[in-house]
This record gives C-alpha cells, structure tokens and sequence, in this order.
C-alpha cells in the first residue's frame, strides 16, 4: 500500500512513517500543509492520504478541507483523518460523500500500534475507520422516543463497533464470540432500528451512521 | 435675494467654497430631510394613540379595562420610541443606546411594575409628545425652503409657461412687484435658487443636529445612568480580571496535578525499564505496557483540558455543533434547540460556557433526569437558557461555578438570572447583546 502523509508536526510525521514502514506501508511523500497534499496525491497517486486536520496556516480545519479536495480530484484515494480533538461535525463532512476509504480517528490512537495499523489497512482497502468517541458522542445523543433504548446492551456494543467500521469478524474477535452470534446481533440490530439491510461493510457504516445522526 | 448675495459674497478660495457646499452633497442631508418631513406625521399618529389610549385607559379605569389599555398604551410608546431611536440612527446618524432598566424574569405584574417605575419610559413619553410640535416646525421649514430653492433654480425651464406671463415670485394681491418673465430675470432667479439650496442644506443640517440633541437628551440614558453604567462596567471589569487570573491558576494546576504527574510517571516507568531490559526482560515488558498505558491516559487529560479551555468546534462550527457535543458528553438526557447562526467569538464562547456550566451543575448537585437547552436571538440579544428538572437550590453567591459564570456573562456586558426554588426547577437565563 502506497501512503502520501500531511502533517505539520515533524515529529509526529517522522514518528508516522517509522511506524507506518515498520508495519510493512509505504509512505511515497510527506507533507505539511493542505496545498502541498493536493500536489502530492496528484503527482504520487497514492493509495491513502494520512491527513492532520490542524495545518498551516490557520491551524483550524485545513486539513479536513483538502481532504475534501483530494477526495473530488482523485475519487479513489483512501482518506484517514488524523486530529488532537474528534467532533461528530467533522466526521460528518468528511462522510457526506460515503464511508468508502474514509478514516476519521484520535491521533492518540497511533499510540495502539496494531490497532491504527489494523484501521490504516481497513481505510486503504476501502473500508471505514470512525472514532471510539465519535461513535460515543452520536449513541449520547438523546432523542424522543429513542429507538437505541429497545438494544440490549450486547446489540449496542455490537452498533458501536459496526458504527466504527469494523468487519464481523473484528466484531466477533472483540467481543469474544462466535461469527455466527455476531451476524444475529446485526440482523436483530437492523430489525429494530428499521435499517435497510446493507451488502459491504462501508454500506454498513453509513447506514448506521445515517441512522445515528438522523 | 439677500441670501444668494451673503452666499456669492462668501470669500474665495476652493478649501472655504467646498465647505460651504459639503452639506448639500452628503448623503445624509437627503437622508435627514426625509426624516424632516416626515417626523411631523409620525407625531401626529403618536398623538392619537396616546390620547386614545390614555384618556380610553384613564375613563375605563374603574371597570379595571382601563388597567389593560394603560398597560398596553406603556407597551406601544416604549415601542414606539424603540422604533424612533433605530429611525433617527437610521436617517440623522445619532446613534442612541437603549435606556432601559433590565427586566427581571416573574409574573407579567412584576414586569409591568418596573416598567412603570423606569424614568426611561416617561422620557420615551415625553418624546413622542414633543414630536408633534417639533416635527410641524421642521415640516413647514423644510418645505418652504425648499420647494422656493428648486423653484427659483428651474426657473428657467418654465417661466415662460404660466398664462398672465411670468412667475409672481411676491404678489400682495393689488400689483405683482416681483415678476420673473423674461429670460435675464428667470437666470438670474436659478442664480438665486441655487444659492438658496446650499442655505437649505446647512438649515437642514442645523435642524437635524437639533433634532438629534432632543432625541438623545430624552430617549437616550440620562447623566446618572451613564455614572451608574460605568461604576457598572468597572465593576464587571475588574471582575472579569479576576475570573481570568483564577481561570490561570485553575489551568496552571490542572497541568501540573493531571498531566504532568503522569508524564512523571511514564518517565519513570520507562526508566526502570530500561534498567531491567537487560537483566529482567519480562518485568521490562510489564513496565513499558504501563508507560504506554500511561501515556495514553495523560492524552486524553490533556485534551479535556484543552476542550476546557476552549473548545476547537465552537471557533471552527459554531454554537449548534459545539452545543451538541457537550449534550453528547453529558451523563444526563439533555434537549437541544439552538436557533441562530455564526455570532461574534465573545458571545458565542459566553454562551457555550453558560451552558457548560450549567450541564456540569445540574448532573452533579441537582441530580437532574432531564436538562433542556434553548438558545436563541432575539433582536440584538442572544438568550441562553438552561433548564433542569433537579433538586433546585442553585444559589450564585454559595457557589463559585455560578459566580464564575455571572463574571464571565457580565465580561460581554450581558446579565445572568438563577432562578431555583428548593425543589426545582433550576432556570439559567443569560441575555447576551450580540450586537444589531
């Protein structure tokens, strides 16, 4: 898998492709700032974009921005959103456009090598990543009526992980249980929540999502 | 004629004939003569809705109606006079703070009766009487200078039309003395008119700026409320000082207690590991884990207190998104409803830590089950507030959070109510100017 990485912090992006070439990714640039990922994804055509949402110069959300640009210039390149602070708002923009190759994580989860290994090669192959605590904010939210409430507390750990783009088989691996029990949750899931049953993982996620967000 | 002579007398020089010329090309005069013609119908009208209101409110008094048509009558001339000062910024450029006492939350009795008690609402009073008056002044001085400036300036267009030949510019009704009807005399009358429409401009200037002076003199704050508004103002600044040095501290503290312990503690931890890496790989291993653990928990210390701070979403998405992800982090059910756009930084970081605040009060002294947020612009004021369905008894002056958070409103100039009864409900109002 080819990487472009947008950082502006150079140690965090030399810590990023120590780690990433340690994990066997091959990160063809590095940049520090959103026009300079734009030039990099067109000159490099990279499988992924790693991108810091705080760049240069305003050191708001450029980095989500050219995310965006990216995604409209070259549709299949992979996005994995790196931030100091996650905000369901922003998950929200970068997925406006589907959760096909779209990653949008804490940077504090670099920490937990395997597992932002694990997610890295999940958005390049196409699939989602969504923060713990994006996923948290969204089942927090309360509403009238709430649908989440008929969930037993399985089925909604099963939602939070589906939410964060992980595969069954992920899902059956974390919560210790057979692939077979995993599947039953989600159809019991989509039942209660009237979701439409959806084919691909990233179909899932948004679907999920949708709802989470409706 | 006298007026065109002083006007062409006036001494050369381009400096003095461009000032004397200013007012009649500002934009303003048109704008103020406008205002001119139009103040004496505007105090008309307010005549006869005071006089109806007061003398039907004073008559039905005894069948206690009349209660109900002074009170309505109160509301419509402090209305009115809302309305005049937005008018006279509008069209004169003086602009005109509100006067106004703030009033406080309760019954509709107990704002009645501050309203009646404010001197703002007699002076608005007093204004819309003087308007009548004033504004016939201005219209018959307004009109006569200037339908007699732009008559004598087009003279020359249309002198020739009128059937007896000429224009009677003074008839005294046995020999018009004073006919314009050849074409020397109507271009001497243009001359004449023209000069007559630069007085015009500096009349209606002066009038304007008279005008101006009544309205603030009696719409506006008096002396004293001025003096009591700065004693105010330097009350709430010195205030405002002080929350910022404790909010220092609080931050200073948080850093060395939070994050900075653990940092400490993960050096250690990676210290001893490296001493044993060598001797006892296995204990080494077990203290990395618990440096990384380590690590991880000082992150996320680290980014609450950022979010503490302030919250990167509010600056980048505004109040509605960052209202929501407190909502969202808020152990108990919370109600959302914010109605209003991108405001100034100030307003915006006040509101959100109203609300902040008065989450974290009522999921933790309250022991509230359910908390409604409510924000929303009305006019220039933006008001916050926050309901909870807790234990009540949320006093300002015990606790320093609601204190903190009267500082912080009265720092943009705003007012904060608590209103608590034991029992509940807990009600937070802020009201926020955020600006016109």
């Amino acid at each position: 898998m080819r990487v472009v990485i947008a950082e502006d912090s150079v140690l965090l992006r030399e810590g990023l492709t120590r780690l990433l070439a340690d994990g066997g990714v091959e990160v063809v640039a590095q940049v520090g700032d959103g026009p300079g990922l734009v030039a990099a994804v067109d000159a490099y055509r990279p499988d992924l974009a790693v991108v810091d949402v705080r760049m240069p110069p305003t050191h708001t959300d450029e980095g989500l921005r050219a995310a965006l640009e990216v995604r409209e210039r070259a549709p299949g390149t992979a996005i994995l959103v790196l931030s100091q602070y996650v905000e369901e708002r922003y998950a929200g923009d970068l997925l406006a456009g589907g959760a096909q190759g779209v990653g949008y994580l804490l940077k504090d989860r670099v920490a937990d090598v395997g597992e932002f290994l694990a997610a890295v090669r999940r958005v390049g192959d196409g699939g989602a990543a969504i923060d713990p605590e994006v996923v948290a904010q969204l089942l927090g939210r309360r509403r009238k009526a709430d649908p989440l409430a008929t969930l037993s507390p399985r089925e909604l750990d099963v939602l939070s992980l589906m939410a964060e783009g992980r595969s069954n088989a992920a899902i059956a691996d974390r919560l210790v249980v057979t692939d077979g029990a995993v599947e039953k949750h989600i159809s019991s899931i989509f039942t209660k929540l009237g979701l439409p049953a959806a084919p691909s993982d990233h179909r899932r996620v948004l679907a999920v999502l949708t709802f989470l967000r409706a | 004629m006298a007026i065109g002579q002083a006007a062409a007398g006036t001494p050369g020089g381009g400096s003095a004939l461009g000032r004397a010329l200013a007012p009649l090309l500002q934009p303003r005069t048109l704008t103020a003569t406008i205002y001119l013609l139009v103040s004496m119908f505007v105090g008309l009208t307010w005549h006869v809705v005071l006089a109806t209101g007061l003398l039907l409110g004073v008559g039905t008094l005894i069948i206690w109606i009349g209660v109900f048509v002074l009170a309505l009558t109160l509301l419509a001339w402090r209305g009115g006079a809302w309305l005049e000062r937005r008018w006279v910024r509008a069209m004169l450029g003086v602009h005109i703070p509100d006067p106004y006492r703030p009033l406080p939350a309760g019954s509709l009795w107990r704002r009645a009766r501050v309203l009646a008690a404010d001197p703002a609402t007699w002076k608005d009073l007093a204004y819309l009487i003087v308007l009548f008056p004033l504004g016939l002044i201005w219209f018959v001085v307004t009109t006569t200078l200037w339908t007699l400036a732009l008559g004598l300036l087009t003279a020359p267009l249309w002198f020739w039309i009128p059937a007896d030949g000429g224009m009677a510019l003074f008839n005294d009704g046995v020999r018009a003395n004073l006919v314009v009807d050849t074409l020397p005399e109507a271009i001497l009358a243009a001359v004449a008119g023209a000069a007559l429409c630069v007085a015009a401009a500096w009349v209606v200037k002066g009038m304007a700026a008279a005008h101006g002076a009544v309205a603030l003199a009696l719409l506006g704050p008096s002396q004293n409320q001025l003096q009591a508004r700065v004693e105010a103002l330097q009350a709430s600044r010195d205030r405002a000082v002080d929350s910022a040095e404790a909010e220092r501290r609080r931050i200073e503290r948080d850093l060395h207690d939070g994050a900075q312990q653990r940092l400490v503690a993960l050096a250690m931890d990676l210290g001893m590991a490296r001493a044993k890496l060598e001797t006892d790989p296995a204990a080494a291993t077990a203290l990395v884990g618990e440096a990384h653990e380590e690590a991880k928990r000082a992150l996320a210390e680290l980014r609450d207190l950022a979010r503490g701070i302030h919250p990167a979403v509010l600056a980048d998405r505004g109040l509605d998104a960052a209202i929501s992800a407190l909502a969202a982090r808020s152990p108990v059910p919370v109600g959302v409803d914010v109605s209003t756009g991108r405001l100034p930084d100030p307003v915006e970081s006040a509101a959100y830590f109203v609300v902040a605040e008065a989450l974290t009060n009522a999921a933790k002294h309250a022991r509230a089950a359910e908390i409604g947020v409510r924000i929303a612009r009305h006019l220039d004021l933006l008001i916050v507030e926050v309901i909870d369905d807790g234990a009540g008894g949320a006093d300002p002056a015990k606790g320093s959070g609601l204190r903190g958070l009267a500082d912080r409103v009265a720092g943009v100039d705003g007012h904060l109510t608590v209103t608590s009864p034991p029992g509940g409900p807990t009600v937070i109002r802020a009201e926020l100017p955020c600006g016109s």
